[in-house]
């Protein structure tokens, strides 16, 4: 038992400085800090506007000297929309995660921390979220209160907070009955200490993880959305519906619908490999 | 075990109610009600108004579902059966009875007609997805863990994580630009209809193989870690070290071992799969619940997506309960908790 | 021939085109509307322009025999074809069984169909209908006036809801008071035939109809895709083996998948040379309808959208058909909602657009360039007026005295189908811009946009193809119909469009059109910068295709190539 709160003070931290021991994670990290350093420069690479059209270009969409990777079904610049979309997925996605988060950490707190009646509650209604299949809550909830990014925020929080208070709950449940819970409850500290300062930076190594994987299907998830035009509403360049709006020309003109969909498979990938690595490295412990 | 069930399938119920309400209440969000997406939007607003005063939707929320449920346990008739309001609406199997989902404003027909159809087309679909995904990630996912860090195993791994990362939207767009368009080896689209000069098989190819790629990634990488950590254990090492023959020891202890918390993984990929169709039946115009569900969703046809999403939960509630008894087969010792 | 020579409309028209009045388009709809025949029109055309005599008549030859032609579509609510709402996807398939007493043709020419000829009275109030005698009933009964009478009733009765009030209210129904009062205490008003005699049974094989005003366009109205002659037996119900007129019978039916025609022995007219005609619904995604084209599970679409065209193009075996239209989607505003109450505002929209560059980018070019008001080149009323480029600072000028001179920021409500008309409100949005008009833009799913078509303050709506500008400008902006989204209401407007609709005098007209344009481009609530050019593809197998501008479909004409 002492070894686990020696544990708290330094696996955690370790997990994050151990990074580049993983060579899957830092693959990881390279494709998730190409897109973001991409995403953040956006406005200074000398990018054409990624709304304006060029009715030049309409006819001949492919890549030339003026649009390096062609042009869009309206005569957009890819490249621009691509950078540009990057940036709306790299908001959206940990935006909607972090959210997600906050909700499913505090319900997982509460519940593990309460048991009884509130537990019940809580862990009963997460039930009946959970037991919806993802995208067909997506597609009801999105499709009743509209496509934007607030909505599309809301629709993550809704549906994956549950899973999320869940893993806590279960983490919690173990935390529990340790010392230094023990210890913080002698000292009379209040519940909000406890569960904040005591309890949530445990739980700090499985839910890494979990965060990193989330990601990627989040950005999938908006993706998917997009593409079902469900998603981002247009203009505005976001992954998803640069695939959709191109889909129908990708016998003739391939680029318009593969650079977004390798963009978008490139983001996960990222995550992906970046959570692989992280949990390698918290199992090699 | 049997009052195990017993409570299992309570709780499933209760679920189900809960559930059938929360998207009864999102489906009454929306903005267009119930009498205009009935009747049209080119009906006069005083029709509508009056089918909506006679439907009585001004009710509280909760009467409304109340209602709704009444008509679903043939408890009373369905209102929009009633030749008073004109609209031609006749059920069949009659005005009240057990299991009557309504009317679908959509499809202009009964529920029950239009969804069993379209259920059993996706069964067919996902059946033969999973059947595939089954076997296949099994095998990838046992050679994988059976050496860990092996050339093979980085590559299988490597591989699995790159199909979890590429949406079925994508992979449907290009195998479609590839197979049909390019190569004119398969047909474009699923209607499941003969006649059209492409077998019915044919007709599954790329809709199955969308669905198998993206799943059998995610499972062969659970079973692989499954696998890696009980050829880790003790027993396993030792059975090797004490000369056993390599193969033997992976079939005989290994493989069961590691199949156990595979198992609850592998039921619950039937609840990712009808996420999967969604996607995959609007890309090949595949005549299934899932396109038929984003329909009902886009046009507010509350009735199909109740049902439509009761038979979702219902599938996935009943994986679950398969997957927690199976669990408990495969592993005495939870049993007894 | 001596009958057509007295009715002085014929006269008048025939002298107007001699002239040089009248093109040869227009007189060609106008003679034929009074009723002389296609082939005596086209002769007197003929011999006025010095053109040879070319038949309308398609080159029948020997078509092949036999065959299932498969068609992608949308497979909508077909039961009851007097309220249909959609025109190419629900009236498509009855169609083939229920036909229609005229066809307005490609070319906006009416022939008669079911009708054997019409006459019109010199004040253009009295219309006689005779039904062409051999006409049967797949039962073999012959069509008689009773059920053409049936069915003309059923579409006037306001409690069946048909849209063909909207085009006869104004010259066979009048408005009257129920007696009863809705829940704000308002007199409930419905419509009811203006006299018991409007609808006149002459003989068994003759219709007259004595209408309350002059009206040019009934043998087009009488085409209106509601308009189809069903059998009263049906009680106005279309669903497999119901009763029809046409070439095939309606043998299997599922809503959002398929619907199965097959050809009937002893039909009265040419054809049918196929054995059946399959539609099947190719969902909303566009590009299932292009994998389903290039696996050849279709012969071909009912019409296809311009993102489909590069793709289609592409695909061998494949032959392209396509017709100038009326069909056009509006960047409409609501009057009444600030700032559009402005009518400087409204120039302003009107004037920051490019309307060639809008029809290069959501059309691909497969159309021309909109004027803002409404009334289409491929119409015989269009009156050309003045062009009204793109001027941005005029445009912001116009702001500027409506106290808006840093622009203002809006939002544009847009249906998610068809595409197009997302890539032209995306396309307007860029140059709005520039003038310092800040759109947002708000894709809707169709549904639900048709929910609020009429409400929102801006919004993007699809106007189909309508033979005529005064149908147009009649439906959608004369004040108070119920199709006026924009609650558009302008006095002159609406005396002008009263006299042009009953003016058979071309060049009186054209003046009034020319007016009427005129006040659309300065007070009007559109921005209207495209007319579609109607298109789709077939495989090269099919013979007898024509692209109609409101994409029917005439199944007894079309043939397959084993």
């Amino acid at each position: 038992m002492s070894e686990l709160v020696h544990s708290e003070e330094q696996a955690p931290p370790s997990l994050i400085r151990r990074l580049p021991q993983s060579r899957v994670a830092l693959v990881g990290i390279g494709f998730v800090l190409f897109w973001v350093i991409l995403a953040l420069l956006a406005p200074w690479l000398g990018l054409q506007p990624p709304n304006a059209q060029d009715y030049a270009a309409i006819a001949e969409p492919k890549p030339s000297a003026a649009h390096l990777l062609g042009t869009d079904p309206l005569g957009r610049d890819m490249l621009s929309r691509l950078i540009w979309g990057a940036r709306t997925v790299l908001t959206v996605a940990p935006l909607a995660v972090l959210a997600a988060y906050l909700v499913g950490c505090t319900l997982g707190l509460l519940a593990g921390y309460y048991g009884g009646l509130v537990d019940a509650a809580i862990s009963r209604l997460s039930d009946v979220i959970l037991s919806f299949p993802v995208i067909v809550l997506y597609v009801i909830l999105i499709a009743n209160i509209g496509p934007s990014m607030l909505n599309i925020i809301v629709a993550v929080v809704l549906a994956s907070a549950p899973g999320i208070g869940r893993i806590v709950r279960g983490l919690v449940l173990e935390l529990k009955s340790q010392d230094f819970v023990a210890a913080a409850l002698l000292r009379r500290e209040m519940a909000l200490y406890i569960m904040v300062v005591e309890l949530l930076p445990n739980c700090r190594g499985p839910l890494i993880t979990d965060f990193c994987l989330r990601l990627g299907y989040t950005t999938i998830t908006i993706g998917i959305l997009g593409f079902l035009g469900l998603g981002l509403p247009p203009p505005d360049p976001d992954w998803g519906g640069m695939v959709q709006q191109a889909t129908a020309m990708i016998t003739v003109w391939p680029h318009m619908a593969l650079l977004p969909s390798a963009a978008l498979c490139s983001l996960v990938l990222g995550f992906n490999l970046l959570a692989d690595g992280l949990r390698e490295l918290s199992l090699r412990e | 075990m049997a009052s195990f069930l017993l409570k299992r399938l309570v709780g499933l119920a209760l679920t189900l109610v809960a559930a059938s309400f929360l998207v009864f209440s999102v489906t009454e969000f929306s903005p267009g009600n119930v009498a205009r997406k009935t009747l049209g939007p080119y009906a006069l607003q005083e029709q509508v108004d009056l089918l909506y005063k006679r439907l009585h939707l001004d009710d509280p929320l909760l009467v409304r579902y109340a209602r709704w449920l009444g008509v679903l346990v043939g408890a009373i008739d369905d209102p929009l059966q009633d030749p008073v309001l004109k609209l031609n609406f006749e059920d069949p199997r009659g005005k009240r009875y057990f299991g009557n989902f309504g009317y679908s404003t959509l499809f202009k027909s009964p529920v029950n007609d239009v969804l069993w159809d379209r259920v059993e087309h996706t069964a067919l679909l996902a059946g033969i997805a999973f059947a595939l995904i089954v076997p296949l990630s099994l095998l990838a996912g046992i050679l994988a863990g059976m050496r860990e860090g092996s050339r093979l195993d980085r590559a299988i791994s490597f591989l699995g994580i790159v199909f979890t990362s590429i949406p079925e939207f994508a992979s449907g767009v290009f195998l479609t630009a590839i197979f049909v368009v390019g190569l004119a080896w398969l047909p474009g689209t699923s209607p499941m209809e003969r006649g059209a000069g492409w077998s019915l098989a044919a007709q599954l190819v790329l809709p199955v193989t969308v669905l198998v790629l993206y799943d059998s990634g995610y499972v062969a990488r659970m079973v692989r870690g499954s696998m890696a950590e009980v050829m880790n254990k003790p027993y396993v090492r030792t059975a090797i070290l004490k000369g056993l023959p390599r193969r033997e020891v992976i079939i005989r202890h290994a493989v069961r071992n590691a199949m156990i918390a595979p198992f609850t993984v592998i039921l619950l990929q039937i609840n990712f799969l009808i996420s999967g169709v969604v996607v995959t039946e609007m890309v090949f115009a595949y005549p299934g619940f899932g396109r038929m569900l984003l329909e009902a969703s886009l046009f507010g046809d509350i009735s199909l997506i109740e049902a439509a999403t009761l038979i979702a939960l219902i599938v996935a509630m009943t994986t679950q309960l398969l997957s927690d008894l199976g669990y408990m087969l495969l592993n005495p010792q939870i049993r007894l908790a | 021939m001596s009958e057509e020579k007295r009715n002085p409309n014929v006269e008048l028209v025939k002298s107007q085109f001699v002239e040089g009045k009248m093109d040869r388009r227009e007189f060609l709809r106008l003679a034929t509307l009074m009723g002389l025949s296609a082939s005596a029109a086209y002769a007197f055309a003929g011999k006025v322009t010095g053109e040879g005599f070319i038949a309308p008549a398609r080159a029948q030859g020997a078509m092949p025999k036999g065959g299932v032609l498969r068609i992608g579509s949308r497979i909508k609510d077909i039961k009851s074809p007097h309220t249909y709402s959609w025109g190419a996807w629900d009236s498509n398939i009855s169609r083939q069984v229920c036909e229609y007493l005229t066809l307005t043709d490609e070319k906006n020419v009416t022939h008669p169909y079911l009708l054997e000829k019409w006459d019109a009275s010199p004040d253009l109030k009295t219309w006689t209908l005779h039904i062409r005698r051999k006409v049967k009933w797949r039962d073999g009964k012959p069509l008689t006036a009773d059920e053409v009478i049936w069915n003309l009733k059923q579409c006037l009765d306001p409690a069946v809801g048909s849209s063909v009030i909207g085009l006869m209210k104004g010259y066979l129904l009048e408005e009257y008071d129920t007696g009863q009062k809705d829940e704000k205490g308002n007199a409930k008003k419905s419509t009811r035939l203006w006299d018991a005699n409007a609808i006149q049974k002459v003989d068994d094989f003759t219709v007259r109809l004595n209408c309350k005003a002059p009206q040019v366009a009934v043998p087009e109205h009488l085409f209106h895709y509601p308009l189809a002659i069903l059998h009263p037996d049906d009680k106005g119900v279309f669903q497999a083996g119901a009763m029809g007129t046409g070439a095939f019978e309606l043998t299997g039916y599922e809503l959002g998948k398929k619907a199965v025609l097959k050809a009937r022995k002893g039909y009265w007219g040419d054809g049918p040379h196929l054995d059946g005609i399959e539609f099947s619904d190719m969902g909303d995604d566009p590009s299932a309808a292009i994998s389903a084209m290039a696996s050849k599970q279709v012969h071909g679409l009912v019409g296809a959208d311009p993102v489909q065209y590069d793709a289609l193009k592409a695909l061998k075996g494949v032959e392209m058909y396509q017709v100038a239209t009326a069909e056009t989607a509006v960047l409409r505003v609501k009057v009444s909602e600030k700032p559009f109450n402005d009518p400087r505002v409204r120039k302003a929209l009107r004037l920051a657009v490019d309307s060639k560059k809008i029809v290069e980018v959501a059309l691909r070019g497969l159309g021309l360039p909109g004027e803002h008001h409404h009334v289409a080149q491929a119409q015989p009323d269009y009156a050309k007026l003045k062009p009204m480029p793109r001027d941005v600072a005029a445009a912001k000028k116009l702001l500027a005295e409506a106290g808006l001179p840093n622009g203002f920021d809006t939002e544009i409500f847009v249906p998610k189908d068809p595409p197009w008309n997302g890539a032209e409100s995306q396309a307007a949005i860029e140059q709005w811009k520039e003038a310092g008009i800040r759109v947002k833009l708000s894709i809707m799913p169709g549904q639900e946009y048709w929910d609020v078509w009429t409400k929102v303050p801006f919004g993007c709506t699809i106007w189909y193809h309508r033979p005529l500008g005064v149908m147009l400008l009649g439906l959608a902006y004369r004040t108070g119909v119920p199709w006026n989204e924009t609650g558009f209401s302008n006095a002159e407007f609406d005396k002008v469009l009263g006299e042009a609709e009953g003016t058979l005098d071309v060049e009186k007209r054209k003046r009034l059109m020319a007016r009427l344009e005129e006040i659309m481009q300065e007070d009007g609530p559109i921005v209207q910068p495209l007319w579609r050019n109607n298109f789709t593809f077939y495989d090269r197998k099919v013979k007898g295709f024509t692209m109609h501008p409101t994409n029917y479909i005439f199944g007894n004409r079309l043939a397959l190539e084993a």
